[in-house]
């Protein structure tokens, strides 16, 4: 109960915090919108609205690679938000590298798309109605004495059934990608990415800050990354910021 | 012989007069003594005796451009008997300062006859070169050179003579002057260049042979010319009458920083020369006989190539600090007004914005401002008239930008004011003037169309005027710990499992209650047939005392309540129909059906029309036991 009302309280500075923030970023001090928003984050607490009002006291602050970074954070918990989307499309202009991302297969698309309509939360709420919903069409199939219910029972039943499996689904996988870190922002100005993970190998390509690369594995201080094109290299961790 | 013996009575007389000359030999020096940098002057060492050996000091300091000239001349003057011989050499050097400081000259030194006599060293000191007059000479040399009937026509200047039979029109007669109205200048600020030509002799024709090239500048030449005749005035150099003729006026406006140098003018002109008769000796015969003082008696026609001096501007960079976004490059001194024709239209009328840069300093060159219009505005491109005018201080006037506008949908709209700035030169600093805002009511115009007809109007595409990031979300930041996912938590799994049990439950209840009301149905069927036994046997009574109604009812009882019990109808729902109905789907025998609904219809038919035969009852009695035993096989 007492760990409780404590929480209850750092929530609720952490709203004035959000508050002042945003009043400081409609004044125009951005920076020190920032630092209010970084003082929510501190806390162990975040959500949608921190991170995207963050990147955009970033973008106006014209520190394009931390504010295509809070996008992204936002976007990893909200995949389906319009405005981060907006906005996130408009930091990737800013930046130096323009890679052209590799075409995907049209079911990996519609797969992903499909995916991005709701957050991983919402899938999870969704499986919950439609597991609800499959046990009212399964109680019409199994009770009902008139024919026809019987028969929306079964058929709805099945489609129900398929939208808490693909809920689930989902909701998995949106899951287990917030929980690990697989993808970073450039954030050193350049870099210059190695065929190995030393200095003395050969150099493939160079990135600049706010590309952003897919993490694969990690060796002694040095990451493999993938870029958006799929060519494959290694880069040193401490040039990135992985969320 | 006696002519002899005469001459050598007077050598013989002059020597002891020539002796006492020379008494007091002396070797004198004039100059002047302050000078400035790049000026020309003359140093003469004059003797009054003949002497050898002239050795002059070192110049130090100083560029020796011409000399030592030599000349000499002796008078001999008889006064009361007594004869004086006078004896005049002088030596002239032409030197040239080249920078300032104070220099020594040494003692010029001349032996006469083994005595070595010597001139008064002296200092020369050499000012910094400042804002003086440029050109020409500086031809007030000490003495003059009208003075020096030597064969040194110098006199300074860089003019140089291309026509090298005059000796007598010198660089102090004749020469050219640039007047810079300052010396250093802000990048854009402007500088009047004026160009003088100093004569002291009457010059016929003039034409300038090589413009300067003004690099780094832009030029305007703002000479004003009044009908071709030069203005002319008077003006006196150390005593000397000057006729001043302004011949050029050029306004530089300096477009890069740094010194910059002014190149210098040339120009070529004839000036007429008095001659001395005799005096001169010529070669050519063709030019003696065209220049014979029989055709132009004493007047001699000389062309003369003059060119002014270069000099260095300073161009100094613009002020980087308080300089506003809106400068654009005017340099100067300026005022801005604008103005609005009307602030109240309709649609499709056109007003006038009119901007106004006026002032001194580049107008030429400036740029105007530009105002924005609201967006749904019909802007046609400005026009631009320039009105210029020149005075002692440069360039002035006034620059007009006329922008035509059309306003189209109706509406209050506002015309933000439009900043000018300008830089001053004088008082070093920015200034910023804004233009008014405007307010304008525009009103739907009753003639939209310009053709009469029905206002069609013209649909657009929606004009992006810029781009920018989608503003913060505000409200509630929604905020939750973080790594806290639904999917998977206690809680999703716990609602599943409520889900789960929540439709078990309702199953069993319902299953349960279905086998409850089952019961009872089972209940009534295994009672129905002794039920109805029950009754028909009260009904063979009735039967037998020939009680009519009481059978009837008890006969109708008995069929009604073992169908309804037996078919698990209620009470209140029983008829015809449902009994037939139900016993179809029950799937009776169609016949047994029909049977009963026989039995049953005349059963009520006969007990709601009594006065029947008594076999009549007793066939309705057997009837009944029949087909309640045949259904009680079936059901």
């Amino acid at each position: 109960m007492a760990l409780l009302a404590f929480t209850g309280r750092a929530q609720q500075t952490a709203e004035e915090w959000f508050e002042q923030a945003n009043a400081a970023y409609n004044e125009g001090y951005y920076d020190s919108a920032v630092v209010l928003y970084e003082k929510i984050i501190a806390t162990e607490m975040e959500s949608v609205p921190v991170y995207y009002n963050m990147g955009n006291a970033y973008y106006k602050m014209r520190e394009y690679p931390m504010a295509i970074y809070c996008y992204e954070k936002a976007l990893k918990l909200d995949p389906s938000n319009d405005d981060v989307k907006t906005n996130l499309a408009i930091a990737n202009l800013a930046i130096v590298d323009k890679i052209e991302p590799m075409p995907q297969s049209f079911f990996v698309r519609i797969w992903r798309n499909t995916r991005s309509w709701l957050s991983g939360d919402l899938w999870a709420w969704c499986s919950v109605a439609a597991f609800a919903l499959l046990l009212v069409a399964m109680f019409l199939f199994l009770r009902a004495r008139r024919i026809g219910l019987r028969k929306l029972g079964f058929f709805s039943g099945i489609l129900f059934l398929a939208v808490f499996a693909l809920s689930v689904i989902f909701a998995f996988q949106l899951k287990s990608a917030s929980e690990v870190q697989d993808q970073a922002i450039i954030m050193a100005p350049t870099v210059t990415v190695k065929s190995s993970p030393n200095e003395s190998s050969v150099d493939l390509f160079v990135l600049h800050e706010g590309s952003k690369v897919a993490l694969l594995e990690t060796s002694n201080g040095w990451n493999k990354v993938r870029i958006a094109n799929g060519s494959i290299g290694w880069l040193e961790a401490d040039k990135m910021l992985p969320f | 012989m006696k002519k002899i013996l005469s001459l050598l009575l007077v050598i013989a007389c002059a020597v002891p007069l020539a002796l006492r000359a020379q008494d007091n030999p002396t070797l004198t020096v004039s100059s002047k003594q302050q000078v400035v940098v790049g000026e020309r002057f003359q140093v003469v060492f004059e003797a009054n005796v003949e002497g050898r050996n002239f050795t002059a000091p070192s110049f130090e300091g100083f560029t020796v451009v011409g000399g030592p000239f030599t000349s000499s001349s002796s008078s001999i003057q008889m006064i009361n008997g007594s004869v004086m011989r006078t004896i005049r050499i002088t030596y002239t050097y032409a030197l040239q300062a080249y920078q300032e400081g104070t220099f020594h000259i040494g003692a010029a030194t001349l032996t006469v006859k083994g005595d070595k006599i010597s001139s008064q060293p002296f200092d020369i000191k050499v000012l910094p070169d400042q804002g003086n007059p440029y050109g020409g000479t500086t031809g007030n040399s000490t003495g003059g050179s009208s003075n020096t009937s030597g064969n040194w026509s110098g006199g300074g200047g860089t003019q140089s003579q291309r026509n090298n039979t005059d000796p007598d029109v010198s660089g102090n007669d004749l020469f050219l002057k640039v007047f810079p109205s300052k010396r250093s200048a802000y990048l854009g600020e402007q500088v009047v260049l004026t160009y003088k030509l100093y004569t002291r002799v009457p010059v016929s024709s003039l034409s300038i042979s090589k413009a300067p090239a003004f690099a780094g500048f832009w030029t305007k030449d703002v000479s004003d010319n009044n009908g071709g005749a030069l203005r002319q005035s008077s003006e006196y150099i150390n005593g000397i009458e000057y006729t001043v003729a302004e011949i050029q006026k050029v306004v530089i406006v300096p477009q890069r920083v740094g010194q910059c140098t002014v190149d210098p003018m040339s120009i070529e002109c004839v000036a007429q020369v008095r001659t001395n008769r005799g005096s001169r000796r010529s070669n050519d015969p063709f030019e003696a006989f065209f220049n014979d003082p029989f055709f132009n008696p004493g007047i001699m026609n000389v062309q003369k190539e003059l060119s002014s001096q270069s000099f260095l501007l300073e161009v100094k960079p613009l002020p980087t600090a308080g300089k506003p976004d809106s400068f654009a490059g005017a340099v100067g001194n300026y005022n801005f007004t604008s103005d609005i024709d009307m602030t109240e239209l309709s649609t499709n009328e056109a007003f006038t914005l009119t901007l106004t840069v006026s002032g001194s300093g580049n107008v030429e060159l400036l740029q105007m401002p530009v105002p924005v219009f609201p967006p749904d505005f019909e802007v046609y491109d400005p026009k631009i008239t320039l009105n210029t005018n020149v005075t002692a201080q440069g360039l002035s006037g006034t620059k007009k930008a006329e922008y035509l506008v059309i306003p189209r949908r109706a509406g209050n709209f506002t015309i933000a004011p439009v900043a000018f700035s300008y830089f001053d030169p004088a008082t070093g600093s920015y200034n910023t003037l804004n233009s008014e805002a405007y307010n304008l009511s525009v009103k739907k115009g009753l003639n939209s169309d310009p053709d009469g007809g029905i206002y069609a109007p013209n649909q657009e595409g929606i004009q992006y005027l810029g781009s920018d990031v989608r503003h913060i979300m505000s409200g509630d930041a929604r905020l939750k710990p973080m790594n806290t996912v639904f999917f998977g938590s206690a809680l999703y799994y716990l609602i599943l499992l409520c889900l789960l049990v929540l439709f078990i439950i309702m199953l069993f209840v319902l299953k349960k209650r279905e086998q409850m009301a089952k019961d009872t149905a089972a209940n009534r069927n295994r009672k129905a047939d002794k039920v109805a036994r029950g009754r028909l046997k009260r009904a063979a009574q009735y039967l037998k005392g020939r009680d009519q109604d009481n059978f009837y009812v008890e006969m109708s009882q008995a069929l009604w309540g073992y169908i309804a019990d037996k078919l698990g109808i209620e009470r209140s729902k029983l008829s015809m129909d449902t009994v037939s109905e139900t016993m179809r789907e029950k799937q009776v025998p169609d016949e047994l059906t029909q049977q009963f609904v026989d039995t049953l219809n005349s059963c009520e038919f006969a007990r709601f029309a009594p006065g029947s035969a008594e076999e009549k009852m007793d066939d309705l009695y057997q009837r009944g036991i029949d087909v309640i035993s045949k259904a009680e096989k079936v059901l």
